[in-house]
C-alpha cells in the first residue's frame, strides 16, 4: 500500500464527518475504519470487535471501508437476521467489486443476484455440494489432511499458514474442480490477495489473472467435454438454454472466493486459539467427540466473513434511516459477538449452554453458505487429525502472527512448536 | 408432538438434520423434505433442540396433548 493510501486511511474525526452523507446523523458516525482497527488488534482482532458493542451505536455509520466508500454496520444479531432475510430491500447486486474493477459486468453467481433469479443459479450449485455429496468425499479430505500433517509433524515447528491451512482447502477444491494438484501454489497467492490485499492494483492484477485462468478451464472444458465442475456448469441450463460465457465465470470465480481463502482463514483462528489455550486444546485431545460442537463455537467466536447489501428504497432499521442506495455491511462477527444473542460472547467455551444456538459464520438467508457442508467437514477432519498426530503445540515465541480485518478475515504468520 | 416446517423459509443449514436425522430428513439438494411430521415418542427433546437449532426459524414445534396429535395425524 502506498503512504498515501495509508494517510488516507488515517482520517481524523472532522475529516470523517465532512465525508458523511446527509441523512446520517454525526452522532451514528464511527471515527475509524473498523477493518484497520481490527487489524491492529493483532492476535486480540474478535476481542477488539466484541467491545464495538460497547462503545459504537447497535446500528453505526463508517464513512470507509480499505478502498471501499462508507457503509451501515448493524451489530445486532437480530437486526442483521431481519436484513439478510429481506432481500427485496437488501439487495445483493454489485456487492462485489471484481468486475467493476476491469469496468466490465459479469456477476458473481449466485452471490450477487437476488431470488427469484438467485433461487434457479443457486439450484444447479446446491446440488454439487450438499451434505451427501460432501459426505461421499471424507476419505479423500481425511488423505489430504494426514499427508500434509505427517510432512510436518517430525520438524516440531511449522508456518501453520503456508504448511497447513492454505494447502489443504485448495487441494480439495482442485480436487472438487478436477483440476491438477500441482496448481495450488499459485491458487494460494491469488486467492490471499485477492480477498486480503488493501491495495487496489494488486487486487485488479489477480482479478485478471484468474479470470483468464478459468476462461482457458472453461474452453479446455467445452473443447474436450471431462466430467468435472466446468463440464457440469456447460452441461446445465437456464430457463432452457446452456450458461452464457460471463455466467460462467462468474460461477466459477465465486467458488474460487468462496472455497478457499475462507477455509484457510478459519482454521488459522481455530488453531490460534487451541494454541493459545492449552487446557482447552487439552480438553479436546482428551474428548475427540467434542469436536464438532467446538468447531461450531469457534466458528461463532472466530467469524470471518464481511459481506455487503445494497438498500432498495428507504427504510427504517433498528430507528435508523437508511436511504435507497444506502451500502449495509453484514459484519458476521459482530452479529455473533453480540451479548444479546449469545452470553459472554467474546469468551471461547466448549460447554457453553447456548452451544447448539444458531450462528450467523455461514449467513442467513437464501444466500446462506452453500459450502457449509464442506467447509464444517474440512474443519473437524482437519482439527481431529491433527490433534491425533501432534502433540500439544503452542505459538513459538518468536512468531509475530498479522491481523488482516476485510472481506474476509484472516490471521497470517502464525508459527507453532511442539515436543 | 408435531414438527411443522416453512418450507420457504429453510436455507439448508442442515443443522436439524445434524442433531436428528432420522426426524430431520433432506432432500438430495439438502433441503428439509417434508411439511410437518410426528415426533415419535421419546424423541421430543430431541426434536425441540434440532427445531431451535434452525437458523431460519423454519421449525415450528406444536406442543399438542396426545388426543390433539391423534386428530393432527388423522
Ligand atoms: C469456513 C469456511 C466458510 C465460511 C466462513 C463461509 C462463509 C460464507 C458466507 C458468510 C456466505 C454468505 C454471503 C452472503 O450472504 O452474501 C457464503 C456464501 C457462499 N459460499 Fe461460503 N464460506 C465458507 C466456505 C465455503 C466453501 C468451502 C465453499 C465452496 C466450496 C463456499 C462457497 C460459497 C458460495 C458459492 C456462496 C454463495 C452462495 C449464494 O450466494 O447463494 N464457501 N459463504
Ligand atoms: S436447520 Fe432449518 S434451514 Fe436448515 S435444513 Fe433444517 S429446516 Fe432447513
Amino acid at each position: 500500500m502506498t503512504d498515501d493510501a495509508v494517510r488516507d486511511l488515517m482520517m481524523s474525526p472532522g475529516d470523517v464527518l465532512a465525508g458523511l452523507p446527509d441523512h446520517v446523523p454525526s452522532e451514528l458516525a464511527c471515527e475509524f475504519d473498523i477493518w484497520a482497527e481490527i487489524s491492529a488488534a493483532g492476535i486480540g482482532a474478535h476481542q477488539r470487535a466484541a467491545q464495538f458493542h460497547q462503545q459504537l451505536p447497535p446500528i453505526f455509520y463508517v464513512p470507509r471501508l480499505g478502498y471501499l466508500p462508507g457503509a451501515w454496520v448493524p451489530q445486532k444479531a437480530e437486526d442483521l437476521r431481519r436484513i439478510l432475510q429481506d432481500t427485496d430491500t437488501f439487495s445483493s447486486q454489485n456487492t462485489m467489486p471484481f468486475a467493476q474493477m476491469l469496468g466490465e459486468h459479469w456477476r458473481l453467481i449466485p452471490l450477487e443476484m437476488d431470488p427469484p433469479e438467485h433461487t434457479k443459479y443457486r439450484a444447479l450449485i446446491n446440488t454439487l455440494l450438499s451434505p451427501k455429496k460432501v459426505a461421499a468425499i471424507d476419505d479423500s479430505i481425511s488423505q489430504h489432511a494426514s499427508n500434509l500433517i505427517n510432512a510436518l509433524v517430525a520438524n516440531k515447528r511449522c508456518n501453520f499458514n503456508q504448511a497447513f491451512a492454505d494447502q489443504f482447502p485448495t487441494l480439495i477444491f482442485l480436487r472438487l474442480m478436477g483440476w491438477p494438484e500441482s496448481e495450488a501454489p499459485r491458487f494460494v497467492k491469488w486467492t490471499h490477495t485477492l480477498v486480503k490485499s488493501q491495495d487496489m492494483q494488486e487486487v485488479v492484477g489477480a482479478v485478471v489473472q484468474i479470470k483468464s485462468y478459468l476462461q482457458q478451464k472453461i474452453e479446455q472444458s467445452r473443447i474436450n467435454p471431462v466430467d468435472d465442475f466446468t463440464g457440469y456448469l456447460l452441461a446445465s441450463e437456464i430457463d432452457g438454454r446452456p450458461l452464457t460465457d460471463d455466467e460462467l465465470l462468474g460461477f466459477c470465480f465465486l467458488v474460487f472466493i468462496g472455497g478457499l481463502d475462507t477455509v484457510a482463514s478459519s482454521l488459522g483462528f481455530h488453531f490460534m486459539h487451541l494454541a493459545l489455550h492449552p487446557e482447552q486444546q487439552a480438553d479436546l485431545r482428551a474428548n475427540p467427540d467434542k469436536i464438532p460442537l467446538a468447531v461450531e463455537e469457534l466458528l461463532r467466536a472466530y467469524s470471518i466473513v464481511n459481506m455487503r447489501r445494497i438498500v432498495t428504497r428507504d427504510v427504517e432499521v433498528g430507528g435508523v434511516r437508511m436511504k435507497a442506495g444506502d451500502v449495509v455491511l453484514i459484519s458476521t462477527e459482530l452479529g455473533n459477538l453480540d451479548p444479546d444473542a449469545f452470553a459472554r460472547p467474546a469468551e471461547v467455551d466448549f460447554e457453553r449452554e447456548d452451544i447448539t444456538k444458531p450462528h450467523m459464520a455461514f449467513s442467513y438467508g437464501p444466500h446462506r453458505c452453500v459450502g457449509s457442508h464442506l467447509a464444517r467437514r474440512e474443519l473437524r477432519i482437519a482439527l481431529q487429525l491433527w490433534l491425533e498426530k501432534v502433540p500439544m503445540f503452542r505459538l513459538a515465541d518468536d512468531c509475530q502472527p498479522i491481523m488482516r480485518a476485510s472481506g474476509v478475515f484472516g490471521m497470517d504468520n502464525l508459527v507453532f512448536e511442539w515436543e | 408432538m408435531k414438527i411443522v416446517i416453512n418450507r420457504t423459509a429453510c436455507a439448508g443449514h442442515a443443522r436439524c438434520h445434524a442433531l436428528a436425522a432420522e426426524m430431520f430428513v433432506l432432500d438430495d439438494d439438502g433441503y428439509i423434505a417434508t411439511d410437518s411430521f410426528s415426533v415419535p415418542p421419546g424423541s421430543e427433546q430431541l426434536a425441540r433442540r434440532a427445531a431451535r437449532a434452525c437458523p431460519e426459524r423454519a421449525l415450528e414445534v406444536l406442543e399438542a396433548d396426545s388426543g390433539h396429535e391423534r386428530e393432527n395425524n388423522g
